[in-house]
Protein backbone atom coordinates (compact mmCIF):
# COMPACT_ATOMS: atom_id res chain seq x y z
CA UNK A 1 0.00 0.00 0.00
CA UNK A 2 1.28 3.08 -1.13
CA UNK A 3 -0.06 5.03 1.81
CA UNK A 4 2.08 2.84 4.29
CA UNK A 5 5.27 3.06 2.20
CA UNK A 6 5.27 6.55 2.60
CA UNK A 7 5.08 6.83 6.59
CA UNK A 8 7.32 3.34 6.83
CA UNK A 9 10.10 5.48 4.36
CA UNK A 10 10.41 7.48 7.73
CA UNK A 11 9.87 5.19 10.43
CA UNK A 12 11.50 6.74 13.45
CA UNK A 13 8.56 9.99 12.62
CA UNK A 14 6.26 7.23 12.30
CA UNK A 15 7.22 5.46 15.55
CA UNK A 16 6.80 8.56 17.53
CA UNK A 17 3.47 9.60 15.70
CA UNK A 18 1.90 6.33 16.66
CA UNK A 19 3.09 6.35 20.42
CA UNK A 20 2.21 10.39 20.30
CA UNK A 21 -1.70 9.01 18.87
CA UNK A 22 -1.24 5.85 21.41
CA UNK A 23 -0.59 8.32 24.37
CA UNK A 24 -3.52 10.95 23.48
CA UNK A 25 -5.65 7.59 23.14
CA UNK A 26 -4.40 6.37 26.17
CA UNK A 27 -5.47 9.69 27.99
CA UNK A 28 -8.90 9.85 26.60
CA UNK A 29 -9.30 5.57 27.36
CA UNK A 30 -8.22 6.29 31.43
CA UNK A 31 -10.55 9.53 31.55
CA UNK A 32 -13.35 7.17 30.13
CA UNK A 33 -12.54 4.62 33.09
CA UNK A 34 -12.35 7.10 35.48
CA UNK A 35 -15.69 8.18 34.41
CA UNK A 36 -17.67 5.03 34.28
CA UNK A 37 -15.61 3.66 37.72
CA UNK A 38 -16.23 6.91 39.71
CA UNK A 39 -20.25 6.81 38.28
CA UNK A 40 -20.74 3.02 39.19
CA UNK A 41 -18.97 3.14 42.76
CA UNK A 42 -20.82 6.49 43.63
CA UNK A 43 -24.04 4.63 43.25
CA UNK A 44 -23.42 1.42 44.64
CA UNK A 45 -24.44 1.90 47.93
CA UNK A 46 -27.39 2.95 46.78
CA UNK A 47 -27.84 0.27 43.51
CA UNK A 48 -27.31 -2.69 45.52
CA UNK A 49 -29.41 -1.79 48.56
CA UNK A 50 -32.91 -3.71 49.11
CA UNK A 51 -34.86 -0.86 50.14
CA UNK A 52 -38.11 -0.11 47.83
CA UNK A 53 -38.12 3.14 49.19
CA UNK A 54 -36.17 6.11 50.59
CA UNK A 55 -37.34 8.82 53.12
CA UNK A 56 -34.98 11.65 53.65
CA UNK A 57 -35.40 14.77 54.72
CA UNK A 58 -37.53 17.26 52.81
CA UNK A 59 -35.32 18.74 50.01
CA UNK A 60 -33.19 16.41 50.05
CA UNK A 61 -32.71 14.38 46.96
CA UNK A 62 -29.34 12.37 46.91
CA UNK A 63 -26.73 11.02 48.85
CA UNK A 64 -23.70 12.26 47.38
CA UNK A 65 -23.78 15.83 48.17
CA UNK A 66 -27.15 17.63 50.52
CA UNK A 67 -27.63 17.12 54.53
CA UNK A 68 -30.59 15.40 55.66
CA UNK A 69 -31.92 14.90 58.76
CA UNK A 70 -34.11 13.21 60.67
CA UNK A 71 -35.31 11.50 64.49
CA UNK A 72 -36.33 8.24 65.90
CA UNK A 73 -39.87 9.12 66.14
CA UNK A 74 -40.24 10.19 62.17
CA UNK A 75 -39.51 6.24 62.22
CA UNK A 76 -42.66 5.50 64.41
CA UNK A 77 -44.94 7.59 61.84
CA UNK A 78 -43.31 5.61 58.60
CA UNK A 79 -43.80 2.10 60.15
CA UNK A 80 -47.83 3.22 60.90
CA UNK A 81 -48.03 3.87 57.30
CA UNK A 82 -50.03 0.66 55.18
CA UNK A 83 -47.80 -1.07 53.36
CA UNK A 84 -44.35 -0.39 54.85
CA UNK A 85 -43.24 -3.98 56.03
CA UNK A 86 -40.51 -2.82 58.15
CA UNK A 87 -37.48 0.44 58.20
CA UNK A 88 -33.80 0.72 58.10
CA UNK A 89 -32.19 3.80 59.93
CA UNK A 90 -29.08 5.20 58.50
CA UNK A 91 -27.28 7.89 59.46
CA UNK A 92 -24.22 9.76 57.39
CA UNK A 93 -22.05 12.48 58.26
CA UNK A 94 -18.12 13.23 56.92
CA UNK A 95 -15.38 12.84 59.18
CA UNK A 96 -11.74 13.67 59.67
CA UNK A 97 -9.77 10.46 60.85
CA UNK A 98 -6.35 10.04 61.93
CA UNK A 99 -4.12 8.07 59.50
CA UNK A 100 -0.84 7.03 59.44
CA UNK A 101 1.44 10.44 59.21
CA UNK A 102 -1.79 12.06 57.96
CA UNK A 103 -5.92 12.97 58.62
CA UNK A 104 -8.30 11.67 56.02
CA UNK A 105 -11.84 12.69 55.29
CA UNK A 106 -14.70 9.81 54.95
CA UNK A 107 -17.70 9.21 54.85
CA UNK A 108 -19.09 7.77 58.01
CA UNK A 109 -22.23 5.72 57.49
CA UNK A 110 -24.18 4.28 60.84
CA UNK A 111 -26.36 1.26 60.44
CA UNK A 112 -27.63 -1.19 62.42
CA UNK A 113 -25.52 -4.27 61.75
CA UNK A 114 -27.74 -6.83 63.28
CA UNK A 115 -30.31 -6.19 60.18
CA UNK A 116 -27.45 -5.61 57.92
CA UNK A 117 -29.90 -2.22 56.22
CA UNK A 118 -27.84 0.20 55.08
CA UNK A 119 -24.46 -1.73 55.32
CA UNK A 120 -21.41 -1.96 52.94
CA UNK A 121 -22.86 -3.36 49.27
CA UNK A 122 -19.57 -5.45 49.87
CA UNK A 123 -17.21 -7.06 52.21
CA UNK A 124 -14.02 -8.25 50.42
CA UNK A 125 -11.85 -8.85 53.31
CA UNK A 126 -12.28 -9.36 57.27
CA UNK A 127 -15.60 -9.64 58.97
CA UNK A 128 -19.18 -7.24 59.17
CA UNK A 129 -19.42 -5.22 62.37
CA UNK A 130 -19.60 -7.25 65.96
CA UNK A 131 -19.17 -4.48 68.47
CA UNK A 132 -19.37 0.03 68.65
CA UNK A 133 -16.05 -0.59 68.24
CA UNK A 134 -15.85 -1.50 65.20
CA UNK A 135 -15.27 -0.06 61.55
CA UNK A 136 -15.33 -1.14 58.15
CA UNK A 137 -13.12 0.89 55.62
CA UNK A 138 -13.07 1.16 52.01
CA UNK A 139 -11.01 -1.02 50.41
CA UNK A 140 -9.44 1.70 48.30
CA UNK A 141 -8.70 3.71 50.94
CA UNK A 142 -7.50 1.12 53.33
CA UNK A 143 -4.77 0.35 50.49
CA UNK A 144 -3.77 4.27 50.27
CA UNK A 145 -3.21 4.98 53.65
CA UNK A 146 -1.73 1.59 54.44
CA UNK A 147 -4.24 0.49 57.09
CA UNK A 148 -5.29 -3.16 57.54
CA UNK A 149 -7.72 -5.16 59.36
CA UNK A 150 -7.20 -4.70 63.06
CA UNK A 151 -5.14 -1.30 63.16
CA UNK A 152 -6.83 1.04 65.41
CA UNK A 153 -8.30 4.23 64.15
CA UNK A 154 -8.76 7.28 66.06
CA UNK A 155 -11.78 8.87 64.48
CA UNK A 156 -12.83 12.10 67.05
CA UNK A 157 -12.67 11.67 70.76
CA UNK A 158 -13.08 7.50 70.17
CA UNK A 159 -10.92 4.74 68.92
CA UNK A 160 -12.30 2.11 66.50
CA UNK A 161 -10.81 -1.10 65.65
CA UNK A 162 -10.72 -2.22 61.78
CA UNK A 163 -13.39 -5.02 61.05
CA UNK A 164 -13.42 -5.55 57.88
CA UNK A 165 -13.05 -3.86 53.87
CA UNK A 166 -15.70 -3.23 51.37
CA UNK A 167 -15.79 -2.49 47.64
CA UNK A 168 -18.16 -0.53 45.82
CA UNK A 169 -18.10 2.30 48.18
CA UNK A 170 -15.68 4.69 46.97
CA UNK A 171 -16.95 8.10 45.48
CA UNK A 172 -13.64 9.16 43.84
CA UNK A 173 -12.95 12.21 46.13
CA UNK A 174 -14.33 10.53 49.51
CA UNK A 175 -14.78 7.12 50.77
CA UNK A 176 -17.28 5.12 52.89
CA UNK A 177 -16.66 4.00 56.22
CA UNK A 178 -19.46 1.87 58.19
CA UNK A 179 -19.97 1.91 61.66
CA UNK A 180 -23.10 1.03 64.28
CA UNK A 181 -25.93 3.46 64.15
CA UNK A 182 -24.67 3.87 67.99
CA UNK A 183 -21.61 4.75 67.70
CA UNK A 184 -22.40 6.73 64.61
CA UNK A 185 -24.48 8.86 67.06
CA UNK A 186 -22.14 9.01 69.56
CA UNK A 187 -19.27 10.36 67.35
CA UNK A 188 -22.02 13.12 66.37
CA UNK A 189 -23.38 14.32 69.68
CA UNK A 190 -27.17 13.28 68.74
CA UNK A 191 -28.53 10.71 70.50
CA UNK A 192 -32.01 10.00 68.31
CA UNK A 193 -30.63 11.60 64.97
CA UNK A 194 -30.65 10.12 61.43
CA UNK A 195 -30.36 10.71 58.04
CA UNK A 196 -32.60 8.62 55.99
CA UNK A 197 -34.89 5.51 56.71
CA UNK A 198 -34.74 2.83 54.31
CA UNK A 199 -38.29 1.12 53.57
CA UNK A 200 -38.94 -2.63 52.75
CA UNK A 201 -43.00 -3.07 52.02
CA UNK A 202 -45.06 -5.61 52.07
CA UNK A 203 -45.08 -8.07 49.25
CA UNK A 204 -47.30 -7.36 46.61
CA UNK A 205 -47.69 -3.49 47.74
CA UNK A 206 -47.03 -0.64 45.09
CA UNK A 207 -43.88 1.26 45.81
CA UNK A 208 -45.22 4.27 44.21
CA UNK A 209 -48.41 4.09 46.54
CA UNK A 210 -46.71 3.51 49.67
CA UNK A 211 -44.43 6.34 49.18
CA UNK A 212 -47.85 8.53 48.66
CA UNK A 213 -48.74 7.45 51.39
CA UNK A 214 -45.82 8.18 53.43
CA UNK A 215 -45.05 11.16 51.79
CA UNK A 216 -49.10 12.28 53.05
CA UNK A 217 -48.21 11.43 56.70
CA UNK A 218 -45.44 14.16 56.82
CA UNK A 219 -44.93 17.11 55.36
CA UNK A 220 -40.88 16.61 56.47
CA UNK A 221 -40.08 14.19 54.33
CA UNK A 222 -38.79 13.73 50.81
CA UNK A 223 -39.86 9.81 49.58
CA UNK A 224 -38.29 7.83 46.36
CA UNK A 225 -39.22 5.12 45.36
CA UNK A 226 -36.10 2.80 44.47
CA UNK A 227 -35.28 3.81 40.80
CA UNK A 228 -35.96 7.68 41.44
CA UNK A 229 -33.70 7.96 44.38
CA UNK A 230 -31.07 6.00 41.96
CA UNK A 231 -31.12 8.32 39.09
CA UNK A 232 -31.30 11.28 41.77
CA UNK A 233 -27.85 10.00 42.89
CA UNK A 234 -26.50 8.99 39.37
CA UNK A 235 -27.47 12.75 38.06
CA UNK A 236 -25.45 14.14 41.50
CA UNK A 237 -22.43 12.25 40.01
CA UNK A 238 -22.51 12.22 36.86
CA UNK A 239 -22.52 16.55 37.45
CA UNK A 240 -19.93 16.67 40.22
CA UNK A 241 -16.21 16.70 38.90
CA UNK A 242 -17.41 13.85 35.97
CA UNK A 243 -18.08 17.03 33.12
CA UNK A 244 -14.27 18.18 34.25
CA UNK A 245 -13.03 14.57 32.78
CA UNK A 246 -15.04 15.42 29.84
CA UNK A 247 -13.45 18.02 29.22
CA UNK A 248 -10.02 16.74 29.79
CA UNK A 249 -10.88 14.15 27.42
CA UNK A 250 -11.94 16.83 24.46
CA UNK A 251 -8.47 18.99 24.97
CA UNK A 252 -6.98 15.39 24.49
CA UNK A 253 -9.10 14.75 21.06
CA UNK A 254 -8.00 18.13 20.08
CA UNK A 255 -4.82 17.71 20.55
CA UNK A 256 -4.61 14.65 18.64
CA UNK A 257 -6.04 16.06 15.67
CA UNK A 258 -4.16 18.84 15.77
CA UNK A 259 -1.08 16.37 16.02
CA UNK A 260 -2.28 14.34 12.96
CA UNK A 261 -3.26 17.02 10.87
CA UNK A 262 0.43 18.38 11.47
CA UNK A 263 2.26 15.39 11.08
CA UNK A 264 -0.65 14.54 7.48
CA UNK A 265 0.41 18.05 6.36
CA UNK A 266 4.12 17.53 6.74
CA UNK A 267 3.65 14.15 4.83
CA UNK A 268 1.75 15.61 1.99
CA UNK A 269 4.45 18.87 2.08
CA UNK A 270 7.50 15.82 1.43
CA UNK A 271 5.40 14.17 -1.67
CA UNK A 272 4.64 17.31 -3.17
CA UNK A 273 6.99 16.51 -5.84
CA UNK A 274 5.92 12.62 -6.18
CA UNK A 275 1.90 13.90 -6.20
CA UNK A 276 2.46 16.15 -8.39
CA UNK A 277 4.03 13.62 -11.45
CA UNK A 278 0.68 11.15 -10.02
CA UNK A 279 -1.49 14.18 -11.14
CA UNK A 280 0.66 14.76 -14.61
CA UNK A 281 0.13 11.01 -15.11
CA UNK A 282 -3.00 11.03 -14.58
CA UNK A 283 -3.91 10.05 -11.39
CA UNK A 284 -8.02 10.31 -10.91
CA UNK A 285 -9.22 12.67 -8.18
CA UNK A 286 -9.88 10.72 -5.50
CA UNK A 287 -6.37 9.21 -5.59
CA UNK A 288 -4.22 11.24 -4.05
CA UNK A 289 -7.03 11.53 -1.22
CA UNK A 290 -7.38 8.35 -0.52
CA UNK A 291 -4.07 7.84 0.15
CA UNK A 292 -3.77 10.79 2.65
CA UNK A 293 -7.21 9.45 4.48
CA UNK A 294 -5.29 5.95 4.35
CA UNK A 295 -2.48 7.22 6.11
CA UNK A 296 -4.51 8.86 8.25
CA UNK A 297 -6.01 5.55 9.44
CA UNK A 298 -3.13 3.88 10.00
CA UNK A 299 -1.78 6.25 12.12
CA UNK A 300 -5.02 6.24 14.13
CA UNK A 301 -5.24 1.72 13.83
CA UNK A 302 -1.57 1.82 14.87
CA UNK A 303 -2.30 4.33 17.65
CA UNK A 304 -5.40 2.39 18.83
CA UNK A 305 -3.59 -0.86 19.28
CA UNK A 306 -0.53 0.42 21.25
CA UNK A 307 -2.99 2.57 23.57
CA UNK A 308 -4.95 -0.51 24.37
CA UNK A 309 -2.06 -2.51 25.15
CA UNK A 310 -0.02 0.08 27.12
CA UNK A 311 -3.77 0.90 28.74
CA UNK A 312 -3.99 -2.62 30.56
CA UNK A 313 -0.76 -2.37 31.81
CA UNK A 314 -1.67 1.71 32.94
CA UNK A 315 -4.70 0.36 34.88
CA UNK A 316 -2.97 -2.02 36.87
CA UNK A 317 -0.20 0.23 37.61
CA UNK A 318 -3.20 2.74 38.78
CA UNK A 319 -4.80 0.15 40.76
CA UNK A 320 -1.41 -0.53 42.77
CA UNK A 321 -0.10 2.99 43.25
CA UNK A 322 -3.29 4.86 43.32
CA UNK A 323 -5.95 2.94 44.48
CA UNK A 324 -8.18 5.46 45.82
CA UNK A 325 -9.00 6.10 41.80
CA UNK A 326 -11.91 3.99 40.58
CA UNK A 327 -11.27 2.90 36.97
CA UNK A 328 -13.59 0.62 35.04
CA UNK A 329 -12.64 -0.22 31.01
CA UNK A 330 -14.83 -2.23 29.14
CA UNK A 331 -15.18 -3.05 25.49
CA UNK A 332 -18.02 -0.80 24.67
CA UNK A 333 -15.53 2.09 26.15
CA UNK A 334 -12.44 1.19 23.72
CA UNK A 335 -15.98 1.04 20.98
CA UNK A 336 -16.38 4.69 22.18
CA UNK A 337 -12.66 5.77 22.22
CA UNK A 338 -12.60 4.11 18.82
CA UNK A 339 -15.37 5.61 17.34
CA UNK A 340 -13.92 8.95 18.70
CA UNK A 341 -10.59 8.21 16.66
CA UNK A 342 -12.32 7.65 13.22
CA UNK A 343 -13.84 11.22 13.61
CA UNK A 344 -10.39 12.75 14.64
CA UNK A 345 -8.83 10.48 11.58
CA UNK A 346 -11.03 11.92 9.16
CA UNK A 347 -11.41 15.86 10.60
CA UNK A 348 -7.33 15.55 11.12
CA UNK A 349 -7.05 14.79 6.93
CA UNK A 350 -8.89 18.08 6.19
CA UNK A 351 -5.87 20.28 5.83
CA UNK A 352 -3.60 17.86 4.78
CA UNK A 353 -6.48 17.26 1.68
CA UNK A 354 -6.60 21.07 0.92
CA UNK A 355 -3.07 21.21 1.04
CA UNK A 356 -2.70 18.74 -1.65
CA UNK A 357 -5.63 20.30 -4.17
CA UNK A 358 -2.85 22.71 -4.36
CA UNK A 359 -0.19 20.79 -5.93
CA UNK A 360 -0.64 21.36 -9.54
CA UNK A 361 0.85 18.63 -12.10
CA UNK A 362 3.01 21.72 -13.56
CA UNK A 363 5.11 21.50 -11.08
CA UNK A 364 6.71 18.89 -12.97
CA UNK A 365 7.61 20.50 -15.89
CA UNK A 366 9.30 23.11 -13.94
CA UNK B 1 -7.87 3.89 -27.37
CA UNK B 2 -7.94 6.30 -30.44
CA UNK B 3 -5.84 5.14 -33.29
CA UNK B 4 -7.98 6.82 -35.86
CA UNK B 5 -5.26 7.94 -38.26
CA UNK B 6 -7.82 11.24 -39.36
CA UNK B 7 -7.73 12.41 -35.59
CA UNK B 8 -4.28 13.85 -34.68
CA UNK B 9 -3.50 13.36 -30.78
CA UNK B 10 -2.96 17.13 -30.23
CA UNK B 11 -3.22 20.04 -32.54
CA UNK B 12 -2.68 23.80 -31.55
CA UNK B 13 -4.13 26.46 -34.10
CA UNK B 14 -2.86 29.72 -33.93
CA UNK B 15 -2.30 29.14 -30.22
CA UNK B 16 -0.98 32.79 -27.94
CA UNK B 17 -0.19 32.31 -24.34
CA UNK B 18 0.26 34.52 -22.01
CA UNK B 19 1.49 34.78 -18.33
CA UNK B 20 0.67 37.44 -16.18
CA UNK B 21 3.01 37.80 -12.88
CA UNK B 22 2.27 41.16 -10.80
CA UNK B 23 1.00 43.14 -13.74
CA UNK B 24 4.03 42.11 -16.13
CA UNK B 25 2.80 39.73 -19.04
CA UNK B 26 5.02 37.32 -20.87
CA UNK B 27 4.06 36.19 -24.15
CA UNK B 28 5.29 32.25 -23.84
CA UNK B 29 4.46 31.58 -26.85
CA UNK B 30 2.99 33.23 -30.00
CA UNK B 31 0.31 32.62 -32.41
CA UNK B 32 1.81 28.75 -33.00
CA UNK B 33 0.33 26.22 -35.02
CA UNK B 34 1.09 22.59 -34.29
CA UNK B 35 0.01 18.91 -34.67
CA UNK B 36 1.06 15.40 -33.78
CA UNK B 37 0.42 12.88 -35.62
CA UNK B 38 0.27 9.06 -34.99
CA UNK B 39 3.12 7.22 -36.12
CA UNK B 40 5.85 10.18 -35.96
CA UNK B 41 8.41 11.69 -34.62
CA UNK B 42 7.83 15.26 -33.88
CA UNK B 43 11.41 17.06 -32.24
CA UNK B 44 10.78 20.74 -30.86
CA UNK B 45 14.26 22.43 -30.65
CA UNK B 46 14.83 25.84 -28.74
CA UNK B 47 17.00 26.75 -26.31
CA UNK B 48 16.05 27.48 -22.74
CA UNK B 49 13.10 29.51 -22.32
CA UNK B 50 11.64 29.51 -25.65
CA UNK B 51 8.38 28.01 -25.04
CA UNK B 52 8.90 24.28 -25.66
CA UNK B 53 7.99 23.16 -22.36
CA UNK B 54 4.79 25.52 -22.17
CA UNK B 55 3.57 23.97 -25.87
CA UNK B 56 4.35 20.20 -24.41
CA UNK B 57 1.96 21.39 -21.26
CA UNK B 58 -0.50 22.77 -24.07
CA UNK B 59 -0.59 19.49 -25.91
CA UNK B 60 -1.50 17.91 -22.45
CA UNK B 61 -4.35 19.64 -21.82
CA UNK B 62 -2.03 21.14 -18.47
CA UNK B 63 -2.98 24.82 -19.74
CA UNK B 64 -5.18 26.45 -21.94
CA UNK B 65 -4.44 28.98 -24.25
CA UNK B 66 -4.68 32.85 -24.40
CA UNK B 67 -5.51 32.43 -27.40
CA UNK B 68 -6.35 30.07 -30.61
CA UNK B 69 -7.54 26.67 -30.33
CA UNK B 70 -6.06 23.21 -28.62
CA UNK B 71 -7.29 20.17 -29.47
CA UNK B 72 -7.03 17.06 -27.95
CA UNK B 73 -7.98 13.75 -30.16
CA UNK B 74 -10.12 16.13 -32.15
CA UNK B 75 -11.69 17.96 -28.82
CA UNK B 76 -11.41 21.26 -27.80
CA UNK B 77 -9.34 21.43 -24.05
CA UNK B 78 -11.72 23.91 -22.95
CA UNK B 79 -14.46 21.00 -23.85
CA UNK B 80 -13.08 18.50 -21.70
CA UNK B 81 -14.23 17.99 -17.98
CA UNK B 82 -11.01 17.60 -15.29
CA UNK B 83 -12.18 14.51 -15.02
CA UNK B 84 -11.89 13.30 -18.86
CA UNK B 85 -9.07 15.26 -19.17
CA UNK B 86 -7.25 12.86 -16.59
CA UNK B 87 -8.65 9.95 -17.98
CA UNK B 88 -7.18 10.88 -21.46
CA UNK B 89 -3.64 11.34 -20.09
CA UNK B 90 -3.90 8.32 -17.83
CA UNK B 91 -5.38 6.08 -20.79
CA UNK B 92 -4.00 7.74 -24.44
CA UNK B 93 -0.97 9.68 -23.25
CA UNK B 94 3.03 8.97 -22.19
CA UNK B 95 4.68 11.74 -20.06
CA UNK B 96 8.71 11.23 -20.39
CA UNK B 97 10.24 14.20 -17.80
CA UNK B 98 13.89 15.24 -18.17
CA UNK B 99 14.65 13.98 -14.61
CA UNK B 100 12.11 10.58 -15.72
CA UNK B 101 10.42 11.75 -12.03
CA UNK B 102 9.84 8.32 -10.73
CA UNK B 103 8.67 7.52 -7.14
CA UNK B 104 11.29 7.23 -5.20
CA UNK B 105 9.12 5.06 -2.46
CA UNK B 106 7.67 2.32 -5.40
CA UNK B 107 9.23 -0.49 -6.27
CA UNK B 108 10.48 -0.36 -10.66
CA UNK B 109 7.41 -2.65 -11.33
CA UNK B 110 5.11 -1.05 -8.99
CA UNK B 111 6.38 2.94 -11.29
CA UNK B 112 4.75 0.89 -13.90
CA UNK B 113 2.23 -0.67 -12.78
CA UNK B 114 0.48 3.01 -11.11
CA UNK B 115 0.01 4.47 -14.70
CA UNK B 116 -2.33 1.30 -15.60
CA UNK B 117 -3.68 1.51 -12.50
CA UNK B 118 -4.77 5.23 -13.42
CA UNK B 119 -6.04 3.84 -16.95
CA UNK B 120 -8.43 1.71 -15.09
CA UNK B 121 -6.57 -1.65 -15.72
CA UNK B 122 -6.47 -4.21 -12.76
CA UNK B 123 -4.18 -4.94 -10.90
CA UNK B 124 -3.30 -8.20 -11.97
CA UNK B 125 -3.32 -7.62 -15.47
CA UNK B 126 -1.23 -3.87 -15.20
CA UNK B 127 1.42 -6.24 -13.40
CA UNK B 128 1.75 -8.77 -15.99
CA UNK B 129 1.89 -5.98 -18.64
CA UNK B 130 4.07 -4.04 -16.79
CA UNK B 131 6.63 -6.70 -16.24
CA UNK B 132 6.42 -7.74 -20.45
CA UNK B 133 7.08 -3.77 -21.23
CA UNK B 134 9.86 -3.64 -18.28
CA UNK B 135 11.38 -7.21 -20.16
CA UNK B 136 11.22 -5.37 -23.42
CA UNK B 137 13.16 -2.78 -22.54
CA UNK B 138 15.55 -5.34 -20.64
CA UNK B 139 15.39 -4.32 -17.50
CA UNK B 140 12.63 -7.13 -15.93
CA UNK B 141 15.31 -8.04 -13.26
CA UNK B 142 15.37 -4.46 -12.02
CA UNK B 143 11.62 -5.22 -11.19
CA UNK B 144 11.84 -5.20 -7.77
CA UNK B 145 14.35 -2.67 -7.38
CA UNK B 146 14.01 0.74 -5.67
CA UNK B 147 14.65 3.59 -8.28
CA UNK B 148 17.35 5.27 -6.08
CA UNK B 149 19.46 2.08 -6.61
CA UNK B 150 19.13 2.04 -10.28
CA UNK B 151 21.80 4.01 -12.46
CA UNK B 152 20.68 7.06 -14.64
CA UNK B 153 20.48 4.80 -17.85
CA UNK B 154 18.35 2.23 -16.08
CA UNK B 155 15.73 4.87 -14.84
CA UNK B 156 15.76 6.32 -18.73
CA UNK B 157 14.62 3.06 -19.57
CA UNK B 158 12.14 2.48 -16.56
CA UNK B 159 10.42 6.13 -17.66
CA UNK B 160 9.89 5.04 -21.48
CA UNK B 161 8.69 1.74 -20.42
CA UNK B 162 5.74 3.80 -18.05
CA UNK B 163 5.20 6.42 -21.30
CA UNK B 164 4.07 3.37 -22.99
CA UNK B 165 3.19 0.94 -20.77
CA UNK B 166 -0.89 2.31 -20.70
CA UNK B 167 -1.10 1.86 -23.89
CA UNK B 168 -0.27 5.80 -24.95
CA UNK B 169 -1.72 7.17 -28.56
CA UNK B 170 1.17 9.98 -27.65
CA UNK B 171 4.16 10.42 -25.88
CA UNK B 172 4.98 14.12 -24.64
CA UNK B 173 8.94 14.19 -23.87
CA UNK B 174 10.61 17.06 -21.92
CA UNK B 175 14.22 17.46 -22.35
CA UNK B 176 15.10 13.83 -21.88
CA UNK B 177 18.02 13.57 -22.81
CA UNK B 178 18.80 16.26 -20.61
CA UNK B 179 20.40 14.55 -17.54
CA UNK B 180 22.16 11.86 -19.47
CA UNK B 181 25.52 11.61 -20.91
CA UNK B 182 25.81 11.68 -24.48
CA UNK B 183 24.98 7.67 -25.43
CA UNK B 184 22.97 7.37 -22.99
CA UNK B 185 21.14 10.33 -24.07
CA UNK B 186 20.68 8.89 -27.55
CA UNK B 187 19.71 5.31 -25.82
CA UNK B 188 16.76 7.02 -24.96
CA UNK B 189 15.39 8.43 -28.13
CA UNK B 190 16.15 4.98 -29.91
CA UNK B 191 13.62 3.66 -27.87
CA UNK B 192 10.81 6.39 -28.69
CA UNK B 193 11.45 6.05 -32.35
CA UNK B 194 11.21 2.13 -31.72
CA UNK B 195 7.55 2.53 -29.93
CA UNK B 196 6.69 4.97 -32.69
CA UNK B 197 7.75 2.33 -35.44
CA UNK B 198 6.28 -0.64 -33.66
CA UNK B 199 3.44 0.80 -31.90
CA UNK B 200 2.55 3.59 -34.05
CA UNK B 201 2.61 6.26 -31.07
CA UNK B 202 3.12 9.46 -31.90
CA UNK B 203 6.13 11.33 -30.00
CA UNK B 204 6.49 14.93 -29.00
CA UNK B 205 10.45 15.84 -28.00
CA UNK B 206 10.66 19.18 -26.80
CA UNK B 207 14.94 19.72 -26.44
CA UNK B 208 17.74 21.57 -27.07
CA UNK B 209 20.03 19.17 -28.34
CA UNK B 210 19.69 18.95 -32.23
CA UNK B 211 21.80 15.58 -32.23
CA UNK B 212 18.36 14.18 -31.98
CA UNK B 213 16.90 15.81 -35.42
CA UNK B 214 18.28 12.23 -37.08
CA UNK B 215 15.91 10.99 -35.78
CA UNK B 216 12.64 12.92 -35.91
CA UNK B 217 10.24 12.44 -38.82
CA UNK B 218 9.91 16.63 -38.18
CA UNK B 219 11.55 19.27 -36.64
CA UNK B 220 10.38 22.68 -35.08
CA UNK B 221 12.53 25.49 -34.00
CA UNK B 222 10.94 27.33 -31.52
CA UNK B 223 12.64 30.86 -30.43
CA UNK B 224 11.30 33.45 -27.91
CA UNK B 225 7.70 31.74 -28.63
CA UNK B 226 7.16 31.72 -32.45
CA UNK B 227 7.52 28.58 -34.07
CA UNK B 228 9.78 28.61 -37.06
Amino acid sequence: MYALKILAKQYLRFTITIFGVALCLMLMLFLLAIYYGVSDASVRYVRESDADIWVMQRHAANLLRGTSLLTSSHGSVISQVPGVKSIAPVLFFTATVNVPDNTASMHLVGYDPRTGKGGPPEIVKGDTLRNDDQIILDYAFAAKYRIKIGDKLPIRDDTLTVAGLSEGTNLFVIQFAFITLDEARKLLGFPSVLSCYQVKIEPGSDPLSVAKNIRSVSPDFAVYDRLTFLNNNIHEAETGVMPLLYVVALIGAIVLTALLSLILSVYVLEQQKDYAIMKALGAPAGFIPRIVVQQSLILAAGGMVIAILLFDLMLNAVKRFSPTISAESSVRQILIVAAGLLVISLLSSILPLLRQRHIYPLEVFR
Amino acid sequence: MIRDSNIFPAELIKVTKVFSRSGNETVALSNVSFRVSQGELVLLLGPSGSGKTTLLTLLAGFQEPSQGEAYIFGKRVQDYSPSALQKIRACQMGFIFQTFCLLDSLRVLDNVTLVMKFAGIPEKTARRHAGECLERFGIGHLSNEYPGKLSQGEKQRVAVARAIANGSSMILADEPTGSLATEQGMAIIEYLHESVRKDGIGVVIASHDDRISKFADRVHHLRDGILI
